[in-house]
């Protein structure tokens, strides 16, 4: 029998080698375990060690710091991490900065942390442009997950910074974050009230209308750069559309009575709102001009509040045919209304979950308001807050992993986040308060 | 023809003419100084009711002032004698004590027929913003009608709901919720 190269391996051996071959061809996120459930009522925060960032050559050390603040504060927010950061570090490795070696990834055991984010800053003092890598290790299985590295001009660095925390995220949940996200509401402005918006970290907060009228109900457009709202500026309700940059404001429905609480429909085709038309408040739809207004519900009660469901197909409003204002569910032409809510007797301001199983809305319980969440089919009832004041206006961000609402729990109203879960409830913005109605714009890529 | 008959028909004829004639002639007589008289009594009666009339306007424009929004155009004036309504809790339907309100409202509106009117529905701070828009444009249509159903016409009166927006008190107790579940009346035109 002739002696080939293969013969001379044992079964075992070639097994063996052939898994060492195969093995370094698979990327090795391939088969990236999913570290956190953050689909589960309760989760634990994943452990992240975070080092200083490194300034590379030329590069000042106070732009490497503040890329490692917006980072930091960001993966703070997304209410998955325990960030251990450099200042919490062992004083072993508290100096330790920039990217270490796979080899070295048990030097970092005393950090207690299950994830290593490392990073480097450059910033080119002649162009002002900048470059950001980051590294993602796990320190359980001593192996590094992924790196990226992202570039651009100075001004768009806290947008990249974002984008790197929304990374940083998908790596370790499964899903891309949220960090490149805006949230719009209304804010008191002497006897009015205006339009602004913050930033998903509450930096960039801009008040965008100008007209010390009382404006209410901001609601992003499918495209993501307008803002629809109610303003009282022609001394009726009427709907505008202004950009997110404050300009280009357009009076964009001014039937007699209501033009309130503008949502458009997934497809951006059509907008439900609360009409007056007929004497009192229904929903209707419009065309995107603004013309064709279509009555929706039907019958003798007080309609408010259309959400869309993500596929479009139904709406959830408030009617207080039975009674009392409560959630229903009905098809886009009007048809098949079905009751959602039947515990309690004010339930009002249902928002529609981007994930299609859930509905969130807020709930008069012992003489004040929380926010809860149920679902599609009226089962799974939970609560999500159990502060003092009152907690309303719920808004989800476009994963549907958090919610936006507002709380007046430290005095005055406030726009608060917390993780879908009810989790994490923070204030956005270290405003004095006065704010309302915050409308969660998708992702700015 | 019988003579006697002629003659008889002839006195007949004069007293009727008499009879006739007398009361006109008496009337003729008595209608200019009645008339005069009752003219006479008439003019200052008619002089006094438009003076009255004169007055009440004069006086009821001294109500009316004008109202000072910034950020909502128009111009429009408010007068202490049209009086707000109010609204239970989370309802929107006319009590009777509002209706005898809304009776003297309506009593004014008459008088003065030029007046243009804006209801505004409002309701106290309790409950959610979009719900409350809804409740406050039921309360002024369901006091437009009621007006309407006192003779007003709809052509004078236009609504507007400005939900939990602009409460009259801004407390946060009983007292003042209660005074700010109310339908306001501004004047458009006067």
């Amino acid at each position: 029998m002739e002696k080939t190269v293969a013969s001379r391996f044992s079964r075992i051996e070639k097994f063996f080698a052939f898994l060492f071959i195969f093995g370094f061809l698979v990327p090795p996120f391939a088969e990236a375990r999913i570290y956190l459930d953050i689909d589960a009522p309760t989760f634990v925060q994943i452990p992240v060690v975070l080092p200083k960032w490194k300034p590379a050559e030329k590069t000042p050390s106070s732009f490497s710091e503040k890329v490692y603040q917006i980072l930091a504060v960001d993966l703070n927010l997304s209410g998955f991490f325990r960030v251990i950061d450099a200042d919490h570090l062992p004083s072993s490795l508290r100096g330790k900065e920039g990217i270490p070696g796979v080899s070295s990834l048990q030097e970092w055991s005393p950090a207690g942390g299950e994830i290593l984010l490392a990073g480097e800053a450059l910033m080119d003092p002649g162009s002002l442009n900048f470059q950001l890598k980051f590294h993602l290790f796990d320190l359980v299985e001593q192996r590094h997950v992924v790196g990226k590295q992202y570039e651009g001009p100075l001004p768009s660095l806290r947008s990249a910074v974002h984008r790197m925390a929304d990374e940083i995220v998908l790596q370790i949940t499964g899903e891309k974050g949220v960090h490149n996200t805006k949230i719009a509401y209304v804010a008191q402005r002497g006897a009015g009230k205006e339009i602004c918006i913050a930033d998903f970290d509450g930096a960039n907060v801009k008040q965008i209308t100008q007209n010390q009228s009382i404006n209410l109900s901001p609601s992003w457009t499918p495209e993501g750069r307008k803002i629809a709202f109610t303003s009282y500026l022609r001394r009726n309700p009427d709907l505008y559309l202004i950009d997110e940059d404050g300009k280009n404001l357009q009076l964009f429905s001014r039937y007699p009575g209501l033009n309130a609480s503008p949502v458009w429909s997934p497809d951006g085709k059509k907008i439900a709102l609360m009409m007056g038309l007929e004497g009192k408040s229904d929903i209707f739809l419009l065309d995107t001009n603004g013309g064709n207004p279509t009555k929706l519900t039907k019958g003798h009660g007080n309609e408010a509040s259309p959400t869309w469901s993500p596929d479009g197909e139904r709406i959830a409003f408030v009617s207080d045919r039975s009674g009392s204002p409560q959630i229903y569910i009905m098809a886009r032409d009007g048809s098949n209304v079905r009751r959602l809510t039947f515990e309690g007797s004010y339930n009002t301001n249902p928002a529609w979950s981007p994930k299609g199983d859930r509905i969130a809305f807020c709930a008069r319980t012992e003489g004040r308001f929380q926010i809860l969440t149920i679902g599609v089919d009226g089962s799974g009832l939970r609560r999500m807050t159990s502060s003092s004041g009152n907690n309303e206006s719920p808004s989800w961000s476009p994963d549907g992993r958090y919610l936006a609402f507002s709380s007046s729990r430290t005095g005055a109203s406030k726009i608060f986040i917390m993780n879908a879960n009810g989790f994490n409830q923070r204030a956005l913005t270290d405003s004095k308060g006065g704010e309302s109605s915050p409308a969660w714009s998708k992702r700015f890529e | 023809m019988c003579r006697k008959s002629l003659f008889g028909t002839i006195l007949i004829l004069c007293i009727c003419l008499v009879i006739i004639g007398c009361p006109k002639k008496t009337t003729v007589k008595e209608e200019p100084s009645v008339q005069k008289e009752e003219a006479a009594k008439a003019a200052p009666k008619k002089e006094e009711a438009a003076k009255k009339e004169e007055e009440a306007r004069k006086e009821f424009q001294t109500t009316i002032v004008g109202k000072k929004e910034p950020g909502i155009q128009g111009e429009v004036f408010e007068s202490s004698l049209l009086k707000d309504v109010h609204f239970d809790f989370d309802k929107y339907d006319i009590r009777p004590e509002e209706g005898a309100i809304l009776k003297e409202n309506a009593a004014l509106l008459k008088k003065f027929p030029n007046i243009k009117v804006q209801l505004e529905g409002h309701c106290d701070e309790r409950g959610t913003v979009e719900y409350n828009l809804a409740l406050g444009e039921r309360r002024a249509n369901k006091t437009k009608d009621y007006l309407v159903s006192l003779g007003i016409s709809a052509a004078r009166i236009s609504t507007i709901s400005y939900g939990k927006e602009k409460p009259l008190d801004p407390g946060h107790n009983e007292e003042a919720w209660a005074k700010n579940r109310r339908a306001h009346t501004i004047i458009t035109a006067k």
